[in-house]
Formats: C-alpha cells, structure tokens, sequence
C-alpha cells in the first residue's frame, strides 16, 4: 500500500490486497520498461507536510513517469492500466463512489492530462483484487477471491 | 515519510495490554454465553503500529478473511474492525448453530446458497457486536472513556482490501492502528480473532491521555 516500482522485462510487479486502494501500471511498449503504483488517496493537497509519494496519484504518477524517463523511457510510447478502486463495504452510512470511486477518477484525470491512453481497466466493484504485472508483455492479471483470473 | 514516534511509553503499552486481557477475558465469558461451551483464552497480542505496511507483520495483506466493521463514536471516534481468517469462520459459525439448535443441526436446511451465506455473515456480524461490545466495556473500565461502535456491516475479501478504505478515510496524516490478536480455544478448535481499531487522528490524543491518567491514578492506588 502506498508503494511503487519500476523495472525492466522479464521481470514481475506483484501488489496484493486492493480495496479502494488503486494500481496504475504505465508501460513503455517500445522499451518494455513500465512501473506500478499502488495509490491510496485521490490527491495530495488534504495532506499536511511530506508523505510518501507512491501514496497519492498525483505524486505517485508523477514519480513513476520521472522514474521511468531515468530509464530512457519515453511517456508518448506508455500506456497505463487501472486495476482496484472497489466500494468493500455496502452500508447506508456512505453513499456516493467512496474513495474508491475519487481514486479512479483522480487518475484517470491526471493521465489524460499527460496524454497517457488508459488502454484497459478492471475497476470498481465491491471485492479485493491482487495484481501481477509481467513486464515482458505487459499485460496485467488481475486476482480475486472466488473469481476467475483476469488477464487485461 | 511519518513522523514515527512511539505513540506510547512502555508503560503505557504494557497498560494497554493488560487493559486489551481483559477485553480478552469478557470476549471469551461472552463467546461462552453465545457458544454454550466452555471457551479458552491465550494472551492476547497488542501491537500499536504506525504505518499501514507494519499490519504485514501480523497477515498477509492477502490472508481471506470476513470482516465486521463497525464505527466507534462517543469519546473516541473511528472505525473498529473484528476480523476472522476464512478457514476458522466455519468453525465458529458451526459452533454458533450448535449452540442455536444443537449438535448436528443446522438452521439453513433447505436454503439457497445465497439466503445460507447471507445467514452466516449475519452470524459474524452477531459475534462482531457482542466481541466488539465487551472490549469497549473494558476500555471504559479502565480510561472511563464512553466509546459505542455502530452496526456491524460484513464482507469477506482479502484483509487489506477490506481496510484501506478505513485506513486512509481515517488517517491520512499519521497513522496509529491498535490490532489485538485473540487466541481462543473452543472444543479442541484454535479460533483466531483480530480486533482493529483506528482511531481517528483527533481522538488519538484523548485515548493516549486517557491511558496515562488511568495507569497514573492506578500506581497511586496501588500505593
């Protein structure tokens, strides 16, 4: 939670036990090179003083593109993928998308400002998910209690 | 990164935990009542920790799980979790039925699987209330804080999953997470049980005051 890296093929990005919590993957198609972020707040202005900067999109896409372009990757070749974002609990305390909903939206937004295609999602719901992102393909699967593999 | 000190002395800690033992000792003399068999205890685990990635040294984020989560408000307000990994819940749902309608009986008889999973979650959420209840009594017994917790709403998934929403909506500036790790024996059958409770950021302070004023005016007490 909170985390984020960046490798090169053939390696593996593994991020487990998503809620709301959201995992971008941006992958550079040409180079294959990409990183993984799992993002737990939609924003980082609510928050006072220094925090870790996989833990908000804004910071967290930020940081993954700067890390990424240190490996000569370029963001006109990345595309992203968007897995979590889940509603857990259905109670009638909370009404409206939850933090969940806010994280996707957030990232969504801030991608499409740095003309970064969202080339597929497994979002929303109410049910955790764990991802693996394999490198040499970047392709993306997607881990659920009593679902099937999801490979997106 | 946080700002990571210790939340509270040692000796306060070890207030906490003995505080967190007799939770423990009311949620096993609760578990009797609703169980109808004899219920025995370890000592529990309390562990403060300070940042979301230390729950990993009790579970793995992906350990399943079914969670009743239920708000604290009063004195202390926040979210308050019980939580039971997936293989020990149809234990206890079994020695819950047991207890309803004796060995062997099973009130779902003739249910869709939908209504009996829906039955069962409504058990956990049972457990959920009472457990919950009787470790507040002892907080209160103790700090004299008057905390309620909310109506349970259950879900089974993966622990962390079930959390982050909590964690961030909770604490989104220094995080303190209190998990006692219950051990309770019934009929030959371990029962692990987790309570979390997230106190929000404004109530960390009352309950950390509480706490040292409490183990204050029982040294003095105990002359």
């Amino acid at each position: 939670m909170g985390r984020g890296a960046v490798t090169t093929a053939p390696h593996i990005i593994l991020s487990s036990g998503l809620g709301s919590c959201v995992v971008v993957t941006l992958y550079d198609t040409k180079r294959k090179l990409g990183g993984l972020a799992h993002i737990m707040l939609p924003d980082s202005i609510s928050l006072n003083g220094s925090h870790p900067a996989y833990k908000c999109a804004d910071t967290a896409i930020a940081t993954l593109i700067k890390e990424l372009r240190s490996m000569r990757a370029s963001p006109r070749d990345m595309v992203a993928k968007l897995v979590g974002g889940a509603k857990m609990f259905l109670s009638s305390d909370d009404f409206g998308p939850g933090i969940g909903g806010q994280n996707i939206l957030s990232v969504k937004r801030i991608l499409t400002r740095r003309r970064i295609p969202v080339i597929a999602e497994n979002t929303g719901g109410n049910y955790g998910r764990s991802v693996e992102f394999y490198l040499d393909s970047g392709k993306v699967m997607v881990r659920a209690i009593g679902r099937e593999n999801m490979e997106i | 990164m946080n700002d990571k000190k210790q939340l509270l002395s040692t000796e306060q800690a070890d207030f906490l935990t003995e505080m967190m033992n007799i939770g423990a000792g009311n949620a096993a003399t609760a578990l009797t009542q609703v169980l109808q068999c004899r219920v025995d205890i370890g000592i529990p685990r309390v562990l403060v920790i300070a940042d979301v990635q230390e729950l990993s040294i009790l579970t793995s984020p992906s350990l399943p799980v079914v969670c009743a989560r239920m708000g604290m408000v009063g004195d202390v307000s926040g979210g308050l979790f019980l939580i039971v990994p997936e293989e020990q819940k149809e234990d206890l749902i079994r020695l819950a039925e047991q207890a309803v309608w004796g060995a062997g009986q099973s009130w779902r008889a003739g249910l869709t699987s939908q209504e009996s999973d829906d039955l069962k979650l409504s058990v956990i959420a049972e457990i959920g209330n009472i457990v919950a209840g009787v470790y507040l009594t002892a907080v209160h017994d103790f700090c004299k804080l008057n905390i309620y917790h909310t109506v349970p709403t259950v879900a089974t998934d993966m622990v962390q999953a079930l959390l982050d929403e909590s964690l961030v909506r909770l604490s989104r500036q220094v995080q303190y997470i209190i998990v006692v790790e219950n051990e309770f024996m019934v009929e030959e059958k371990l029962i692990r049980i987790f309570l979390v409770m997230i106190p929000s950021v404004e109530s960390v302070n009352i309950l950390v005051n509480s706490i040292g004023q409490a183990r204050m005016a029982m040294v003095k007490d105990g002359g």
